[in-house]
């Protein structure tokens, strides 16, 4: 199974071949589909949705060109994210270290935790009307009960003998929080924050497409009701290629934190 | 023992406060019933909707069938096919080599985001959202089958091999059942997606299912109504879920790694 | 079992007085330790002799401030002992050590919660890390380390911050033999150059032997002292030398006596 590393070489070009097979593949079928069946009626074939991509770059699509529209849900989804991890942190720590929180905040908890962040949209509106804080709130509750479940999970993993070591080294109530509880806890809030990272970058989209005229979700939305398919496709690719430098952003900074833990190598 | 008595206790009083807490402010007017319906409104609601169509069209129970129907079905296509992608992919170097870059295109791309493509194609009825929900159960479905089966600790497969068992043998009697456990996190990481992006889809474009019924109720204001569908939606998501790690409990021996 | 009053005169490091410890739990009481008195003197390196599950933890856990009992009393150089006493310090059965802390953030981590400043802190434990032979694996995580070296990082850790006392349970249980070796002459290698009273507790008769100023036998559950030897071997110890095997040889009928009841 293990291949010595003279033959790496050979692998990876073996890899890069069949991979650009792949794709040559599925350019072709995506074509010839175009050419010869309904699909290409509404579907733009990949030359033209290529040509559009770059287009998008210099035309604005509704109000915006490409990269403002990218810039808007980036920012949407950044505060959203960032509210939504800070709190989900702090209650997920206090659920985690206090029986008493726990026991209190729990049971109110488990009400809207198994509610999906988008199905928040409908409520949103109705209380705080159509706005950006509409849409903060909707990616804040996207992302919210998994960063508590998360942190909790972490907190409550606690190994109490290290708190009993700590505290034969003469740490304080407080130096035992902030020096084994949280450094501790933090793989957990890695794991949370890389998950609630693509469900708020979901809620963001289904949130655009519904309550605002811009942003990725909005290009999406607008390319199928104007009957430009190729502006959805570019709304695609752009949010799953936004969505992924987001992402591997998230885990190098996991590695840098967290190069004590087994998980992050 | 006694300390968790005392916790259930206080639990139990948490619950009820915050219930009567919401009954109160909502009736005394402190918050607008027409912003938060006090739970005794919602418990009618909840009733009315069990046999009344308005405001949207459908009982409640249709609702749910419907969007069940739906998710359900998107779901188990997308593990089907998902699973063995997964598989084939860990287990077939060329398979890999082939799918791979195709897949990492789809891979990051948020399933609502396929939800206009796919009522362009198919239509704003079933067929549009159990495609989105493909998709949506069918990438995490591949990822975790595909860890799965390259994490099978390799001891595992020497020791299989030394007893004679063929490359085949080998897949089916050692690495697919120790990659089960991975197999059923992604069977639950599917299932989640399902039912986020089913209420999504509905909420965007449709003409029956519980995103349907809480888009429409936001639209003629019956916050009531929209409340009620939220909680549903929660409720059978996490009755989905405890199915599933039932079944994952009952199925998968030897726990999880 | 009658025990000799103590000749020294000077106050004991350590003191118990029929210390027993009842644990309660839901299937009823478990009583550990059953009137223990024992007295330890200062630099003194003792060793608690123990079967497996028999109370040893417990006993170091309530002398380090861990667990607590309303039944007999510890006083360390004649104060009663309250909560965490800053003259004990302990090393662990399992190697304890904070995984998401360095080989130097591990053993500085007393003095730096005590608040000693970091120029400080950073010196002793440099030394200390070199002292158990450590040196140039300061930045290395606990989780790249083998067996062995965890225990030292746990040992120099006790040693920074300065106690009086240091308790080791067990703490080479889980290692190999050679390695064991090894680090027991450590260990005899740093008591004789950092004085300190040691109470350490092993299942191993060797080990014992060749550590022990004392030996302390404790009876199966609940622990109490069953008898005690004094070991006057000349230092290091010859584990060949007659003495040394009449020794064993004493020791291990007595356990195995007790464990043919
Ligand atoms: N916190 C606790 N609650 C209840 N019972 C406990 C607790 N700690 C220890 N015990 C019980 O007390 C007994 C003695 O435990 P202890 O860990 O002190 O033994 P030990 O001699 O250190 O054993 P070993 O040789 O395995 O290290 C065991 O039966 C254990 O189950
Ligand atoms: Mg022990």
């Amino acid at each position: 199974m293990t291949m010595p590393k003279l033959s790496m070489t050979k692998d990876s070009r073996e890899t890069l071949l069949y991979g650009i097979l792949g794709i040559i593949a599925f350019l072709f079928v995506w074509q010839l589909a175009c050419m010869y069946t309904n699909f290409g009626k509404i579907f733009p074939t990949p030359l033209v949705s290529i040509r559009a991509f770059f287009l998008a770059f210099v035309q604005p699509i509704g109000r915006y060109t490409l990269l403002s529209h990218i810039a808007i849900s980036l920012r949407r989804v950044l505060v959203g994210y960032a509210l939504s991890s800070v709190a989900g942190v702090i209650i997920g720590l206090l659920m985690g270290y206090s029986k008493m929180a726990y026991a209190i905040i729990y049971p109110i908890f488990c009400i809207i935790r198994p509610i999906p962040g988008i199905a928040w949209i409908p409520l949103a509106i109705l209380w705080i009307g159509i706005g950006e804080s509409t849409i903060y709130f909707i990616i804040f509750m996207g992302g919210f009960s998994q960063m508590v479940m998360n942190t909790m999970d972490g907190a409550q993993n606690l190994d109490t003998e290290l708190v009993g070591v700590a505290k034969v080294l003469g740490a304080q109530e407080n130096q035992i929080f902030s020096k084994i509880v949280l450094p501790s806890t933090i793989p957990y809030i890695f794991t949370g924050l890389q998950t609630s990272l693509s469900t708020s970058w979901m809620a963001v989209l289904a949130a655009e497409m519904i309550t605002a005229r811009e942003g990725a979700g909005w290009l999406i939305l607008a390319g199928m009701q104007t009957g430009r398919i190729e502006n959805n496709v570019i709304g695609m690719i752009s949010i799953g290629a936004v969505g992924l430098v987001l992402a591997s952003l998230l885990r190098n900074l996991e590695r840098r934190l967290c190069r004590w833990s087994v998980r992050s190598r | 023992m006694k300390a968790r008595t005392k916790y259930t206790l206080i639990s139990i009083i948490s619950l009820i406060l915050f219930i009567l807490l919401w009954e109160f402010l909502s009736q005394t007017g402190i918050v607008s019933a027409r912003k938060l319906p006090a739970p005794s409104k919602l418990f009618d609601t909840f009733i009315y909707k069990l046999s009344n169509k308005n405001p949207d069209g459908g009982t409640l129970g249709e609702h749910i069938a419907t969007s069940m129907k739906e998710a359900l079905l998107g779901f188990f296509f997308g593990i089907a096919i998902g699973v063995p992608l997964g598989i084939c992919m860990a287990w077939f170097k060329k398979f890999d080599m082939f799918f791979r870059p195709l897949f990492d295109l789809i891979k990051p791309i948020p399933p609502v985001g396929w939800v206009p493509i796919m009522i362009t194609f198919f239509g704003i009825g079933i067929m549009s959202k159990v495609s989105v929900i493909f998709i949506a159960s069918f990438i995490p479905a591949t990822i975790n089958a595909y860890s799965g089966i390259k994490q099978t600790k390799d001891v595992h497969m020497w020791v299989a091999q030394t007893f004679g068992a063929k490359n085949r043998q080998v897949l089916f009697t050692v690495a697919i059942p120790s990659a089960a456990p991975m197999i059923f996190t992604g069977a639950r990481v599917a299932l989640n997606g399902s039912w986020v992006s089913l209420v999504a889809a509905e909420l965007i474009a449709s003409i029956k299912g519980l995103g349907y019924m809480i888009q429409t109720a936001r639209l003629v204001g019956r916050i009531d109504v929209v409340f009620v569908g939220v909680l549903v939606i929660g409720v059978f998501g996490a009755i989905m879920m405890s199915t599933l790690s039932y079944l994952e409990k009952k199925f998968v021996k030897g726990g999880r790694r | 079992m009658v025990r000799e009053k103590s000749i020294n005169q000077e106050t004991p490091m350590v003191r118990l007085e029929n210390l027993s410890k009842t644990f309660h739990v839901d299937e009823g009481d478990v009583r550990v330790l059953d009137s223990i008195n024992l007295d330890i003197k200062k630099n003194e390196f003792l060793v608690l002799f123990g079967a497996g599950q028999c109370g040893k933890t417990t006993l170091l856990k309530m002398i380090a401030g861990l667990e607590s009992s309303k039944s007999g009393s510890i006083s360390i150089e004649g104060k009663p002992l309250k909560g965490f006493d800053p003259k004990v310090g302990m090393v662990y059965q399992t190697t304890a050590l904070f995984p998401w802390l360095t080989v130097m953030g591990n053993v500085e981590f007393g003095p730096k919660v005590r608040g000693v400043s970091k120029a400080e802190r950073r010196k002793k434990a440099q030394y200390y890390i070199d002292l158990v032979g450590l040196n140039g694996f300061e930045n290395h995580f606990p989780s790249m380390l083998s067996g062995g070296m965890c225990q030292r990082v746990g040992i120099a850790r006790a040693y920074c911050n300065d106690p009086q006392i240091i308790l080791m349970d067990e703490p080479f249980g889980h290692l190999d033999a050679q390695t064991r070796y090894m680090m027991e002459e450590e260990v005899e290698k740093i008591w004789a150059k950092e004085k300190r009273t040691v109470i350490f507790v092993t299942n191993n008769i060797e080990e014992a032997l060749y550590l022990a100023d004392r030996i302390i036998i404790l009876s199966e559950c609940p622990a109490s002292i069953q008898k005690e030897y004094t070991i006057d071997l000349q230092r290091p110890r010859n584990m060949v030398s007659s003495e040394f095997l009449r020794l064993r040889e004493e020791i291990s009928t007595l356990v195995e006596l007790r464990e043919g009841v």
